[in-house]
């Protein structure tokens, strides 16, 4: 069965907890390719960090995938993979959870934003 | 000297452009995150209550969605280039279950009641949102590497 050959546009993947994956799946953002290769992870207490990492590393291969969504507390525990990753294809997107509401402060393209105005430079 | 003084100067000039640019542009990416945290935590909410009204925490889970062992089938969302030639937007494709484009709430039930029909709008209202945010997020990383340029030019130092 050959379902995606004649589809056009790219998708948008999901890595977080059980509510941010449901939702999106729910908002029609899933799919399982042919090679039943899901698009999203759902990450719970029992995850391992290594297992988020190499699913995000998959993620960023894939050349059928525009936007990473990740939970900012997945993020926080990949954040020198993500840090690494400074393409803009595909775009990963730090997003809230239930339990843990979204931080500016943390996020990687406020970070390099903020690295872009130290005091030392403003003096020069 | 005067010459490059002026190319000095211009360069500056440019380099503010560039900064209030990238100001502006973090004030809407924020903005847009917290619309999309409200979205996001109001379909949270709806799932909550629909596991509240049918039967626990196991009638909304990720037990009722497909694994990699279910059949394939196709995202009903999918990012395409915008219309007007301004970055990405999300385009939806009707549910044809022969082509593989079927309707995720009846992963979790053949009836689904009406706070999980909201909560499912509430999430393709995030959707929406991270389009937007992605456009901003990579109208803002454009902005960066070119201050990053800027400031290592020969004409600043």
């Amino acid at each position: 069965m050959a379902l995606h050959s004649a589809i056009k546009g790219k998708l948008i993947s999901v890595i977080g907890d059980e509510d941010t994956c449901v939702g999106f799946l729910l908002g029609g953002v899933g799919e399982i390719n042919k090679n039943r290769h899901p698009n999203f992870m759902v990450v719970d207490k029992n995850t391992a960090v290594s297992e988020i990492e190499d699913c995000f590393k998959r993620f960023l291969k894939r050349d059928d995938i525009d936007i990473i969504l990740i939970n900012q507390n997945c993020a926080e525990l990949i954040r020198h993979v993500i840090d690494a990753h400074t393409s803009p294809v595909p775009a990963v997107l730090e997003i809230p959870s239930k339990d843990h509401p979204y931080d500016a402060s943390k996020d990687s393209i406020l970070r390099r934003a903020r690295g872009m105005f130290n005091p030392e430079d403003l003096v020069r | 000297m005067t010459a490059g003084k002026s190319e000095k100067e211009a360069a500056g000039q440019l380099l503010d452009a560039l900064y209030l640019d990238m100001f502006h542009l973090i004030e809407e990416h924020t903005q847009c995150r917290v619309n999309l945290e409200r979205s996001n935590a109001s379909g949270a909410i709806l799932l909550a209550r629909t596991r509240f009204q049918h039967g626990g925490s196991n009638s909304v889970s990720t037990a009722q969605i497909p694994t990699e062992n279910s059949s394939e089938f196709n995202a009903l969302c999918r990012i395409v280039d915008s219309a007007d030639g301004n970055g990405i937007s999300v385009q939806r494709q009707a549910v044809d279950k022969n082509n593989g484009f079927v309707e995720p709430l009846n992963w979790f039930s053949v009836l689904p009641p009406m706070s999980l029909r909201n909560a499912a709008t509430k999430f393709k209202d995030c959707i929406e949102l991270v389009a937007e945010s992605t456009n901003l997020q990579r109208q803002l990383g454009e902005v960066l590497g070119w201050i990053a340029k800027l400031r290592q030019s020969p004409v600043l130092q």
